[in-house]
């Protein structure tokens, strides 16, 4: 399947698939893993091919089924242009108009973009993966309809791209063939922002023809709106579990963990990322147990959805961002805390800390702070006694972009980091300048169809090797080995790619957030607060 | 998808979309997918702790409290569903997988 493309070959009216991704071509992967070739990617089936849209890689993340008549095909691309005009208007986008603007009209094709995306360097430069390739269709296609006499003119210099469904439908997607971790706009010589155009198309799509992941949407904002979180938990399980969680690691540790719940006038409305309690309930244990150590007034909020962090609607939906983030200022408000800490999740701190500011005024405006600093003067308070020795083991630092490279947040989880763990040592590249784990911009829950094969082979294949580099002076699976990922969605990511490679059984590696690695090495608590071997 | 002669609407990792429309003839079918000939009493204690609480409080129980709940282990639980109790328990028991982040 071919890896050069040409622009306009995303309106191949053929409907067949674009290109494709051979697992001999990828870049390889440090051993036992480079002989993992087998059984290569999940194929789709025949009938999935003949329901579903399946035009452009081999993957399927959106589902979307194929349209029955031409005048459905015609709705959509008629739908695709009332939102491309939306989008460009100040009225209808406000919120981003300015800089996707910029990033449209100062991108010097000087390609140097695509030489810092993980995706495309995974993929072995396939060229549909190139940030500039899905900007540069999306340019042109602005070009065209917006400026006047744009469509005349566009056939004459022969940029034309053609809009039909195949653009559509390939277009769609491709939104979601990124994880919006803006490498490429920290590498941009003009700062033109790639993952902001596929943002503003992912948005066109939602808001204008209705069409975004199930898992983003229905089960996504629409559910946390309506009973609390994604994850379908309601307050009155959430708080069931929570409770239950208590006993367990009251039982495990010898100490009394209670969670408060609405405390109002408490100095911090901590708000973690809900499926944490039902998938590393280690992390909001610690939490719990490290602001009581250390004296916090501390409490979580029950109110829909008070107790899940999660904005999904960062992704993809103005409308749904700013529902939610409004939502969150307003429990922090009603309940009187002095402050919000934004939990171990990446996208909560983007959407809280910067891009709701300008919907959070007020007294609304209430200060948010990140786990990070939060964690690093707890640890560094003197008032919990910690011993380092404890947390014996090597360890990796993965940085959430949404924290680290979009909020600069970098050093307070090192300095715990190298106070705590003895074996602690650097990715290459780190810090800013990291890769993401592959799971950003929302597709760590997107698993539809055979997505996942996509997630963890490609987009989490830079991840994964530089893990694997990270702990090369020990690969063996006897020495047990801890990535440590302040963020769910980068967690789940690992999870997922740890799975798929069998990473626990080859290498020993397993991977959990910063908070239950600080309790881990408190001298009060006897027993080992993590499981390597469960 | 057919399942124990009927046809039924399922996503496209094969979960049962109408909790409701599910039997214990469902069970059986999905089972015998997985190369399980036969639910031993084991297999339905935990079928039916996992379609209970999800009937009761809208999504799956977390990994710690069906272990706890019914007794096995995690071990015991893989020996009894191949894929697991996210995967294999859940889809058996008719119940959706969690979604969001899970």
């Amino acid at each position: 399947m071919p890896k050069r493309l040409k622009l306009n070959d995303i309106s191949k009216a053929d409907d067949r698939q674009l290109t494709g991704l051979d697992i001999n071509e990828i870049i390889p992967l440090p051993p036992p893993y480079d002989q993992s070739n087998k059984p290569g990617f999940k194929k789709l089936t025949e009938d999935q091919k003949e329901r579903l849209v399946s035009n452009l890689d081999g993957f399927v993340g959106l589902a979307l089924p194929r349209p029955k008549k031409a005048e459905e095909e015609k709705k959509y691309i008629g739908q695709f242009v009332a939102g491309l005009k939306k989008l460009l208007s100040k009225e209808n986008n406000w919120t981003f108009l300015q800089p996707l603007l910029l990033s449209l009209d100062y991108c010097e094709r000087c390609q140097t973009c695509n030489e810092n995306c993980h995706i495309y360097l995974a993929s072995g430069k396939n060229d549909l993966y190139r940030p500039t390739y899905r900007s540069e269709i999306f340019r042109r296609l602005v070009n065209k309809y917006k400026k006047s006499g744009g469509r005349w003119l566009s056939t004459l210099d022969g940029n034309d791209i053609e809009l039909n469904w195949s653009t559509v439908s390939r277009l769609y997607e491709l939104a979601y063939r990124c994880n919006l971790c803006r490498r490429c706009a920290q590498a941009c010589p003009m700062s033109v922002d790639n993952a902001l155009i596929t943002r503003e198309i992912r948005k066109l799509f939602s808001q204008e023809l209705g069409w975004a992941p199930k898992e983003l949407h229905e089960n996504g904002t629409v559910l946390q709106l309506n009973v609390g979180s994604p994850t379908g938990l309601r307050p009155n399980v959430v708080k069931d579990n929570m409770a239950f969680l208590e006993e367990e690691f009251s039982e495990a540790t010898g100490r009394t963990i209670k969670t408060p719940w609405d405390k109002e006038g408490a100095e911090v409305l901590i708000i973690h990322s809900a499926g944490d309690i039902l998938s590393f309930p280690e992390s909001v244990i610690a939490f719990g147990i490290l602001c009581d150590a250390a004296g916090i007034d501390w409490t979580l909020a029950s109110e829909i959805p008070g107790y899940d962090g999660v904005n999904y609607g960062l992704f993809y939906d103005d409308i749904q961002l700013a529902r939610i983030a409004t939502r969150h200022a307003q429990i922090a408000k009603k309940l009187k805390v002095k402050k919000i800490v934004i939990g171990e999740c990446g996208h909560e701190h983007k959407a809280l800390m910067t891009v709701a500011d300008r919907l959070l005024t007020g007294d609304l405006n209430i200060p948010r702070e990140s786990a990070m600093t939060f964690l690093e003067n707890i640890v560094f308070s003197g008032k919990i006694k910690f011993d380092p020795s404890k947390n014996d083991f090597p360890v990796t630092l993965h940085d959430p972009c949404n924290i680290v490279r979009n909020l600069g947040i970098v050093e307070p989880q090192r300095h715990i980091l190298r106070y705590l763990c003895p074996q602690f040592r650097e990715m290459t590249p780190h810090g800013v300048d990291n890769y993401c784990c592959g799971g950003g911009g929302g597709l760590s829950v997107m698993n539809n169809v055979n997505f996942t094969d996509w997630k963890v082979n490609i987009s989490g294949r830079m991840k994964f090797k530089q893990v694997l580099e990270a702990f090369a002076d020990q690969p063996g699976p006897e020495i047990k080995k801890y990535v440590c990922a302040p963020c769910l969605n980068c967690k789940l990511q690992f999870r997922d790619i740890f799975e798929h490679y069998g990473a626990r059984e080859k290498s020993g590696i397993i991977v959990g957030g910063l908070a239950e690695l600080i309790v881990n090495a408190m001298v009060d608590i006897k027993k080992p607060f993590i499981a390597f071997n469960d | 998808m057919e399942l124990a002669g009927n046809m039924y609407e399922v996503d496209e990792h094969g979960f049962l979309q109408e909790t409701a429309k599910w039997n214990e003839e469902i069970a059986r079918a999905y089972a015998v997918k997985e190369g399980v000939n036969e639910l031993t009493a084991d297999h339905w204690t935990a079928i039916n702790y996992l379609r209970n609480y999800y009937l009761q409080n809208g999504i799956c129980p977390m990994i710690r409290r069906l272990i706890k709940d019914t007794g096995f282990t995690l071990k015991k639980l893989y020996d009894l569903f191949p894929n697991g109790p996210a995967h294999s328990a859940c889809k058996w028991a008719g119940v959706p997988k969690p979604t969001g982040c899970v």
